[in-house]
């Protein structure tokens, strides 16, 4: 059921974009051109969409996983098991709240803090939004690293301690390695959601379709999508530049889980010799 | 032996569906005598057109069945029937399309209707919903107003389109400061207007921040001193106080010369039809002109048409 719903999304996006594939061509990749569907002379420029949309999601990823790495050896080793479990499902609430809240704070907190601290005109930019969404990936990192970190600490703690190796360097010379697969994969999970988060990052981005630099502007494709959907004329080359958009978001998609996929595999391989 | 099986079985099946048939079509006949007697006054209507008008009659349609539910209530001559009242929205050349190739009962218009169109139509009748007008909002502090509080056409222009980068650009004596620009999404119908009424052909700089809604656009402009963009008339009145609205050409923004037409950065929501409305039809434009429906075209940010 599940993979039929998928297929049919597929299928409908594909078809739908199609006008836009086959008239506009490599008018959607012309990193000379611009997006400006609305123009006089309209031109579909998704490249720095597409761009803003890898860029931002990695900065956020990246930001996220050395927090969310050490929250969940801090939780594991230095704390105890039912606080961390409080402590834990504590994190795991933080997955669940709406991503308006994020993006309101984010407007109200991280925006305004660049605004007076860094002397910029206004906050509004890519690091702002890679900030905010390490924020967002931190519960899915932390849950998914501590799982692996408490296998790893069953098979290898009590061989590593009885050698007289300490616990800290236990930790980063024997337990981190051995959850690199698991680290990976979290890595991978974190990435796929910040490509598709849209409400929070739209709120602190500023939505300029222009090509994304750290402390600029710039838009991602689901913010694209959300903002331009509602009011795009039915059945106008707009919105079929718009699905064209989003194939290529799942294909972005499709690449990223099956290298998670692939490289979990061989890792796992590996292991077992 | 099967095959005789077979055939008569074949035969009983078409004899039923033969008898059925029949009675079929004798039930079908009463009913159609019915639904003709119903039908003759029409209780469902069809909106077709803007997608900015789509939801202020959207909102005022919800309004209306809340209220009355069956057409018998808004009017004792209405039949007993539930209120329809469906609204597509597809651009306002589509309420236009609709209205003169009659796939619509009414049409939703976000501009004047084109002599062309009216040509097409027998009888065309026109209703004033509202006004859609965008004033230039900027913070109370921000330093152009030390200076004027008046922009020329061409001044808008300019800042909208990057021309002029930093404040400083536009007058000397003003701080060299990015002018952040602030509009809503390029393809939406609050853009529309003012591309069409102040831009022109230009096109607004591609690193303007585009804010989500006008509530998060006013939002923005009430906290950045250097930004400046396009409100609607309604919700940067809401803020008065804090945002201030900038004259265009001389001509301040208020109901009455937005109402005379003086003021140039709106366009009129028009309700098009083909001859005189039916019962079911009246009812419903004239709650939408009424009180109620105009108290709800203001709070969604345009000027009533009705003052």
């Amino acid at each position: 059921m599940a993979v039929l719903t998928m297929g049919l999304i597929i299928f409908y996006l594909i078809e739908s974009s199609l006008p836009a594939f086959l008239e506009i061509n490599a008018g959607l990749f012309d990193p000379d051109s611009e997006w400006r569907p609305r123009s006089a002379n309209p031109s579909y420029n998704i490249l720095p969409m597409i761009l803003a949309t890898l860029f931002v999601s990695f900065l956020g990823v990246a930001i996220a996983l050395p927090f969310g790495i050490g929250t969940a050896v801090f939780l594991n080793f230095y704390v105890r098991r039912k606080i961390a479990a409080f402590i834990l499902s504590f994190i795991d609430m933080l997955a669940g709240l709406p991503s308006v809240i994020f993006g309101f704070l984010g407007l109200v907190l991280l925006v305004r803090w660049f605004e007076t601290n860094l002397g910029m005109t206004t906050g509004e930019c890519v690091l702002a939004a890679g900030i905010l969404l390490a924020v967002m990936l931190l519960p899915y990192i932390v849950s998914t690293s501590y799982e692996s970190l408490q296998k790893a600490e069953k098979r290898y703690m009590y061989a590593s301690l009885a050698m007289g190796i300490s616990k800290e360097h236990t930790i980063m010379k024997v337990i981190l390695p051995a959850i690199k697969k698991g680290i990976l994969a979290s890595f991978m999970l974190a990435y796929g959601r910040a490509l598709g988060e849209t409400m929070a990052v739209m709120m602190v981005i500023g939505n300029s379709p222009i090509y994304p630099r750290l402390f600029g502007r710039a838009q991602t494709i689901p913010a694209l999508t959300a903002l331009e959907l509602g009011s795009v004329e039915y059945g106008s080359l707009h919105l079929s530049a718009l699905y064209a958009a989003n194939v290529v978001l799942i294909v972005i998609l499709a690449i990223v889980l099956g290298t998670g996929y692939f490289l979990q595999r061989k890792l796992k391989k590996y292991d077992e010799i | 032996m099967k095959k005789k099986h077979l055939l008569t079985l074949l035969a009983i099946i078409f004899t039923t569906f033969l008898v059925i048939g029949c009675s079929n079509s004798d039930d079908s006949d009463k009913n159609a005598d019915g639904d003709k007697k119903a039908t003759e006054v029409k209780t469902k209507i069809q909106f077709t057109g803007s997608s900015t008008l789509a939801p202020v009659i959207q909102a005022i349609a919800d309004d209306f069945t809340n209220k009355y539910g069956t057409w018998d209530k808004v009017d004792s001559a209405l039949p007993n029937k539930d209120i329809e009242i469906n609204i597509n929205s597809g651009g306002s050349g589509e309420g236009a399309k609709g209205v003169i190739e009659g796939t619509t009962d009414i049409g939703m218009l976000a501009r004047g209707v084109k002599d062309e169109e009216k040509a097409q139509i027998t009888d065309p009748v026109e209703y004033l919903v509202g006004i859609d007008a965008l004033t230039l909002a900027v913070h109370p502090e921000n330093p152009i107003l030390t200076i004027k509080d008046d922009l020329t056409k061409e001044e808008i222009v300019k800042i909208f389109s990057g021309e002029y980068a930093t404040w400083k650009d536009f007058d000397p004596s003003l701080p060299d400061e990015e002018i952040i620009v602030i509009t809503r999404d390029i393809g939406g119908g609050a853009h529309e207007v003012f591309q069409e009424k102040v831009m022109g052909d230009v096109d607004v700089k591609a690193d303007a921040i585009q804010a989500s809604s006008m509530g998060a656009l006013v939002t923005k402009i009430m906290e950045n001193k250097y930004a400046i963009g396009y409100a609607s008339f309604g919700v940067a009145n809401q803020n008065e106080g804090k945002v201030v609205m900038l004259k265009v050409d001389g001509i301040e923004p208020t109901v009455e010369n937005i109402l005379d037409g003086k003021y140039i950065i709106q366009r009129p929501l028009i309700l098009l039809t083909s001859g005189k409305l039916d019962a079911a039809e009246q009812a419903f434009v004239d709650y939408i002109l009424g009180e109620e429906g105009q108290k709800l075209v203001e709070e969604m940010g345009f000027v009533p048409a009705a003052q």
